[in-house]
């Protein structure tokens, strides 16, 4: 009897220790999979994710703490005044824009043309769409930095490329061209159903106006190109003249962040550190009678319009009545304010340039000027009257012997809020003319009073792509803040 | 008549000698009387024998007269009885006095002779740990054992501590060592903030209450610990806690303490010049109140002569000095922890038990910042037949912690803002004037960063309330003397609750509109494993052989809810909040092994263990999820083979090791996958992509470690020495490497890499005097620990292993692990720096200006006992090693520490060259912008990096035991009362006014790092033990 109970006690055992087993081994196969996530997903996701990363990125740390101040926009307070002053001491910031505009827009818009070019989800209208986004992400980052990783750049996924090589300037732009030029081609005869229809925050899929948004970025791009390469600038201009181009606000490229507490600068005018209009912004508007001066600024406490002298030392910074100067205008830093990649107005003034650099055509030049400074009003919503005063006022036709700092200029005012553009358009044409600062009161920081005309690559990218990053530095000259790209030879 | 009755006797005495019989008996412990559980009783020369029962009892059946009969316990000296008439035996076992401290538990909770072990293994008693109590146990253990570096964080109660057992070995892991309590391997997470704020919320140890805490092993290599498997790779840290046992009286124990915590280190302050800048007053806005930023609001304004001004608040005032030079010393106040317990226990012939209550309270140096925590456990054993036992406890932990200060950069870090505060600025101004009218905090600096340290005591806060559940149930069937088998089922469960909130009114805080946070979540590790064990004895040969299985599961669970823009004040729900965010998150892994574990013994003097263990881990892809790890240990007891005179060479043992270990990696880095974007308002579908790339053919990372050592005890083990060499190298390492932003990620796992990790460890104990009223014990511990990267993945010239501002750790191919790496001044050939033309040094390249690892660290002991009084002493030392501090940097620019006194008045000459003459620097700059340009606009490092070298009296103790003679009659049947202090003070500290421990996580690298830490404490206090 003992013996029997002996023998079924050792039984069960033996079943139960074999039952754990196997439960194991099936348990384990159920642990796999990532229940946080999904392994597939429409391209839609992605696509309206890398769209909003590039509106999002017109706020960026790379806009509002570096080019919104070197492009002479507005000053910063506290250290975050910085930039203004010229210095280079920001390895984390260069570092962090470096990595975001790759990680935001570059890296969802990479996932997007691999899926829409693979087999069971190939779609030649959204990787048509797709290639424009990656050519504006793209095109920050070159301007940005120089020679950056391209034709590598963004592959850590999808060909597992953990040191990209690094492309010239001038590789890149000729590529981002040619990528606009096909997408437009494809986008011509598209049928709609097959883009975005319920996931596209620009345009709502609305094709034609995706054709004009590639044409006026490639028309962008060709303009950026005129001083280096008139040859690609001048026949590229030709080609997107030959196309729709964007004409009227209605063509904009626009987004309202609602997340959260919606457009960054809402915070940065009221936040900490504040920021204070630049007196070169409000003596241009000022000086001009321009009505966009109650659109960009604000009265300050006594009701003045009061500008912020760029790049003062610490001592002259003491004394500058920085909390009595005005705040940026509420329609640029309200919570629904619409984020611009690029306007009708821009593409306006861009050909009034063009009219002037290539057909040497002045009278169509001033038209197309005052267009540009029409559309920029209307963008605005400046009333109609004061908008046809201002065009009855000299700033408002080009008289023919300033004629290029008059574009210049007006095109950094249309450019307002898109401030990284603003100070690209700068290191392209010299205008407006930002002096060299000589005087005791300013600092001279790391340029010798020159503005800034790159970021440096950092030294995380310099430690972790080491060979790539290095042969770059060595292409493009000194890893330095005033060590210009190769488009800016102004 | 007389006669025939003694020859009848006398026959029958010669009859039973050569019959069989039964022999019943009873084994005590000599002097104590304490019934002995478990002691051996064997037939000498034959396999029967039986061991005893929890009242010491034991039946030997089938026993002739003059067998011998053998009694032998681990830690007794083996009696032997020869049998006689007598069929009932009372046998009292010796303590065996040098044996006693050598018994030790080891890896899956096997009770093992020190002298078999091939490995280094050091064992810590209850009363180190519940003496001088610590909330955190682990911290008791700093410095009393080689090879285990303990840094505690100063960032209040119930702070995390570093723990690194034999340096470093993994790039990306944790580094720290396994926690097994009663057999079951628990969670054992570090904790910390971060540069950028956050809180401390302590790590999984702190929990183990010192007062339940029998033992602690640790087991050192990876040789010792293999039975555990990957889990085991950085070594183990065993806790064996109370069983019930047999008392004399009633059972009852009741041990209370309380300390208080002081301020103990704080920074040097200049108290000479107040706010303003460039020497002069800050100019005054048009709300009369001068310019609060920078550079205004900082330090570098006149000298404080007792000139009227305007302050901070815009009212009239006097610059003069503070009365006190030292905020700290003003602003924090006494803290005190109060810990009672009382413990119930007992043991029958049937089985054990113990309960017991603890419940603790603390306050910080932050008034607001409290613990409140209780401990129940319940602890039993039952002998249910003769073969079948079972053992088993419930441990139920609930505590609650009040408002953990901020840490680092974070806006509420008090410590931050009262050491920039500039130093005409008065802390009662401060405390009386937090919110204005509007009600909006009032602020002495508009920066983010800088708040009022009294509207963030009254306005923000957080809230942790905690329950841990940790239990098992372990059965033994004893199926006959030589073979067993053992099944136990442990887990560890926990359940959080954070919450966190800041008023309205403080631009810190969501830009003044308000915010709070909720975080739950639940975590539990389930352990079951089954052993099979089976003993056998030939001649001299003897052999212990086991098989087992583990199943292991961790799985963990977290919600989120946040919200800003509060609609009333001081409610803090989410219905509160006009926006308002959520997330949640699970996550699950398992682990199943099989092992085989093998002891050979020869002779009492030749030992040599062998481990074999399989696992397969669901982190790794399918075809890689199986990996084997083994272990060899030997050890020879020379002294032995050699019969040299135990009174001369007491003890002389050599032994080595050698282990491989594998180990896998967190859930869910195999697998390629989308997020769905949590929105609100948009009208779309947002899809992302994590920012770290999963690798698709992961392996499991091996580790490969050998050691040697010696135990050698002179005469009769009145010096004792243990002494170890060591050697990991971890290669096929599984890590996130940071990778170039350019792919369009940050990180990717891959294996990669390969870390050389050595080391020498040694322990001296002395006993320089030893008498019965007298006795005096030394101990030295010493280890020196090196980690060395040997090769990353191909091309991959660094891993950034952390950073604070622009200094980072870095792991780099050839360079020592942990080194520190920052921007240097620029300077010439022969080291000179190179000046510009306004008399600043300039930014040069980034270089290795430091390391985290101490050259050695060590402690000593001293337990001097005369009578009833016993003064142990605790001192710990470690020489080498740097960090690198951004508070001082902060203070330094900020013109508040006491070094910011140089050239205020007559400016700076620094050393160096010009950069276009060449000629030796003449150009006076001002002593401002030398600061603010060194370190914030030019970031550089160099002047930073300090030295951490220090030697702190950590512990002392005086205890009085009562005699027994003074308890007659009470009911008492001991007592003891201690007056304790910990970390007393500094013997040595080359940081001056910082304390090398403050970092502000407990992370691998963490104590590369300090950013305005809370100031260090010291405790004092009582603590009171009676057993009823």
């Amino acid at each position: 009897m003992k013996n029997i109970q002996k023998t079924i006690r050792k039984t069960v055992v033996a079943l139960g220790i074999l039952l754990l087993f196997v439960a194991c081994e099936n348990h384990l196969e159920d642990l796999y999979d990532n229940p946080n996530a999904v392994t597939t997903i429409d391209d839609a996701a992605l696509f309206t994710n890398a769209v909003r990363s590039l509106f999002i990125g017109t706020s960026d740390n790379a806009s509002s703490h570096f080019a919104g101040q070197h492009a002479h926009y507005y000053v910063a307070g506290s250290t975050w005044r910085a930039p203004d002053q010229y210095g280079d001491g920001f390895d984390g910031d260069y570092n962090s824009i470096f990595n975001g505009l790759y990680g935001g827009t570059i890296r969802h818009i990479e996932e997007v043309l691999e899926l829409t070019t693979a087999e069971g989800t190939s779609n030649k209208v959204r990787n048509a769409m797709a290639h424009i986004i990656a050519v504006l992400g793209y095109a920050k980052i070159t301007d940005a930095f120089g020679d950056v990783p391209y034709t590598e750049g963004g592959k850590g996924k999808s060909q597992n490329i953990v040191q990209p090589k690094y492309d010239t300037q001038e590789s890149i732009y000729k590529d981002l061209i040619l990528r606009l030029t096909n997408s437009i081609t494809i986008l011509k005869t598209a049928d709609p159903t097959m883009g975005y229809p319920n996931s596209d925050p620009i345009f709502n899929n609305d094709l034609s106006k995706w054709i004009r948004f590639a044409n006026s970025v490639r028309l962008r791009l060709a303009m950026r190109l005129r001083y280096v390469d008139p040859g690609l600038s001048e026949a590229t201009v030709n080609q997107c003249l030959s196309q729709p181009l964007m004409e009227t606000t209605a063509h904009d490229a626009f987004m309202i962040e609602t997340e959260g507490t919606g457009n960054a600068w809402f915070t940065r005018r009221t936040g900490f550190p504040s920021v204070k209009v630049s007196n070169t912004l409000i003596d241009q508007l000022q000086g001009t009678e321009d009505p966009r001066l109650a659109v960009f600024v604000s009265t300050n406490g006594n009701g003045d319009y009061s500008g912020m002298v760029n790049g003062l030392t610490d001592q002259a910074f003491g004394s500058s009545d920085f909390a009595n100067r005005s705040d940026m205008g509420l329609p640029l830093a309200s919570p629904d304010s619409k984020l611009y990649v690029i306007t009708a107005a821009e593409v306006w003034l861009l050909r009034a340039e063009a009219a002037l650099a290539y057909d040497n055509d002045p009278v169509s030049a001033n038209t197309l000027y005052r267009k540009g400074i029409e559309t920029s009003m209307n963008q605005w919503e400046v009333a109609a009257p004061e908008i046809t005063t201002f065009l009855a006022s000299p700033a408002a036709t080009l008289a023919g012997n300033n004629d290029e700092e008059q574009i210049g200029v007006q095109m950094w005012l249309a450019l307002t809020p898109n401030f990284f553009e603003g100070w690209s358009h700068i290191r392209r044409t010299g205008y407006p003319m930002i002096p060299i600062r000589t005087t005791d009161n300013l600092s001279k920081g790391a340029t010798n009073g020159i503005m800034p005309h790159r970021f440096n690559y950092s030294s995380f990218e310099l430690g972790s792509n080491t060979t790539n990053a290095t042969e770059a530095i060595n292409r493009q000259g000194a890893n330095k803040i005033d060590t210009p790209v190769w488009w800016d030879k102004n | 008549m007389k006669k025939i009755i003694i020859l009848l006797v006398a026959i029958g005495f010669s009859m039973t000698t050569n019959a069989q019989k039964t022999i019943s008996g009873k084994v005590l412990e000599k002097d104590t009387n304490t019934p002995l559980l478990g002691v051996s009783v064997m037939v000498k020369g034959t396999n029967k024998g039986a061991s005893t029962d929890f009242d010491g009892n034991f039946q030997l059946q089938g026993v002739q007269n003059e067998d011998i009969i053998v009694f032998s316990s681990l830690g007794y000296l083996t009696q032997e009885v020869t049998v006689d008439a007598n069929t009932n035996l009372t046998v009292w076992l010796e303590v065996n006095a040098q044996k006693m401290e050598e018994v030790v538990v080891t890896a899956l909770n096997i009770q093992r002779d020190k002298e078999s072990l091939g490995y280094s293994v050091s064992q810590v008693s209850s009363e180190e740990v519940n003496v001088a109590r610590e909330n955190n146990v682990m911290n008791s253990l700093s410095g009393k054992v080689s090879g285990l570096q303990i840094t505690q964080n100063n960032t209040g109660v119930d702070g995390s501590s570093r723990i690194l057992l034999r340096g470093i070995t993994t790039i990306n892991g944790s580094n720290r060592p396994l926690v097994v309590v009663d057999g079951i391997p628990i969670s054992n997470g570090g904790g910390g903030g971060s540069a950028w704020g956050g809180v401390d919320r302590g790590d999984a140890l702190s929990d183990i209450n010192p007062d339940n805490v029998a033992s602690i092993s640790v087991l050192k290599g990876a040789g010792a610990a293999a039975a555990y498997g990957s889990l085991g790779m950085n070594g183990v840290i065993l806790i064996t806690t109370k069983t019930g046992i047999k008392k004399e009286g009633v059972g009852i124990s009741f041990n209370s303490s309380f300390n208080t915590t002081e301020v103990a280190l704080t920074p040097d302050f200049q108290n000479e010049y107040g706010s303003g800048a460039f020497g002069a007053f800050a100019p005054i806005n048009a709300d009369g109140r001068p310019v609060l930023d920078y550079p205004f609001s900082w330090s570098w304004g006149p000298k404080m002569e007792r000139q009227p001004y305007t302050n901070w608040l815009g009212q009239q005032a006097t610059f003069s000095p503070n009365s006190s030079a030292d905020p700290y010393k003003d602003f924090y106040q006494n803290g005190y922890t109060l810990a009672n317990s009382i413990a119930f226990e007992g043991q029958s012939e049937k089985g054990s038990f113990r309960i017991a209550i603890t419940d603790e309270n603390s306050q910080g140096i932050i008034a607001n910042n409290t613990l409140d925590k209780q401990t129940f456990s319940i602890r039993g054993s039952s002998q249910l037949t003769e073969n079948f036992s079972v053992d088993g406890k419930m441990t139920y932990i609930t505590s609650k912690v009040k408002n953990r200060p901020q840490l680092g950069e974070g806006s509420g870090n008090t410590a931050l803002q009262l050491s920039l505060m500039p130093r005409d600025i008065r802390l009662n101004d401060v405390a009386n004037n937090t919110i204005n009218t509007n009600g909006e905090e009032i602020k002495w600096n508009l920066d983010n960063t800088f708040n009022n340290p009294y509207w963030a005591l009254d306005n923000a806060g957080n809230f942790d309330g905690k329950d841990r559940f940790q239990g098992f149930i372990s059965t033994k069937w004893k199926i006959n003397n030589a073979f067993n088998i053992t099944a136990k089922s442990g887990v560890d469960y926990i359940s959080y609750d954070y919450t966190s909130f800041g008023e309205r009114g403080a631009v810190a805080v969501s830009n003044g509109l308000g915010s709070y946070n909720h975080d739950s979540g639940k975590s539990r590790i389930w352990n079951s494993d089954i052993l099979a064990t089976y003993t056998a004895k030939i001649a001299d040969f003897n052999f212990t052989g086991s098989l087992g299985s583990t199943y292991r599961n961790e799985s963990s669970s977290s919600l989120n809810i946040s919200g800003n823009d509060s609609k009333t004040p001081n409610f803090y729900r989410i219905s509160n909040y006009k926006n308002s965010f959520s997330s949640e998150s699970i996550s699950e892994k398992g682990i199943y092994s099989y092992y085989a574990l093998g002891q050979f013994g020869y002779g009492g003097y030749l030992y040599f263990d062998a481990t074999i263990r399989n696992d397969h881990s669901s982190t790794l892809p399918k075809e890689n999820n199986s990996y084997w790890y083994h272990s060899e240990n030997m050890s020879i007891l020379f002294s032995k083979i050699l019969g040299i005179n135990p009174n001369i060479l007491s003890q002389g043992k050599l032994r080595g090791s050698y282990a491989k270990v594998g180990n896998d990696t967190s859930p869910y880095r195999t697998q390629a996958v989308y997020n769905i974007d949590q929105t609100v308002t948009l009208p779309y579908t947002i899809g992302s992509i994590s920012g770290s790339l999963p690798s698709f053919d992961l392996k499991p990372e091996t580790s490969e470690s050998w050691e040697i050592g010696a135990d050698l005890g002179f005469l009769n083990n009145r010096i004792q020495l243990d002494v170890t060499y060591y050697q990991t190298n971890t290669t096929d390492q599984i890590m996130a490497v940071p990778i170039s932003g350019s792919t369009g990620y940050s990180s990717k796992v891959i294996n990669a890499g390969e870390i050389e990790n050595k080391g020498y460890e040694a322990q001296l104990n002395l006993i320089p005097f030893e008498s019965d009223n007298f006795q005096w014990d030394l101990g030295f511990n010493f280890t020196k620990s090196n980690s060395k990267v040997i090769t990353l993945n191909q091309g991959l010239e660094s891993i950034s292993l952390g950073s604070l501002w622009t200094a980072s750790v870095e792991a780099r191919p050839g360079q020592e692990f942990g080194t520190i790496y920052g921007n240097d001044f620029l300077r010439d050939n022969f080291g000179r720096k190179i000046i510009g033309n306004d008399g600043l040094a300039k930014r040069g390249d980034r270089v290795a200006l430091g390391n985290i690892n101490p050259d050695w660290y060590g402690g000593f002991t001293s337990k001097i006992r005369y009578k009833n009084l016993t003064l142990s002493t605790l001192i710990s030392a470690q020489v080498g090693g740097e960090y690198y501090s951004y508070g001082r940097g902060y203070r330094l620019f900020f013109g508040t520490d006491q070094r910011s006194l140089v050239g205020r008045e007559t400016g700076i000459i620094e050393e160096g060259i010009n950069e276009h003459t060449g000629f030796t620097n003449e150009v006076v700059a001002s002593a401002f912008l030398k600061q603010f340009t060194d370190i914030f606009a030019n970031e550089i490092a160099t002047d930073l990096i300090i030295d951490a070298t220090n030697v702190k009296l950590r512990e002392v103790a005086l205890t009085f035991d009562f005699p027994k003679t003074m308890l007659r009659n009470t009911g008492i049947q001991s007592a003891s009362i201690s007056a304790i202090g910990r970390n007393l003070f500094f013997l040595y500290n080359a940081s001056g006014d910082i304390d090398p421990e403050g970092s502000y996580s407990s992370g691998p690298t963490s104590t590369a790092f300090e950013h305005s830490s809370l100031p260090s404490t010291r405790n004092y206090g009582v603590n009171l033990k009676l057993n009823f």
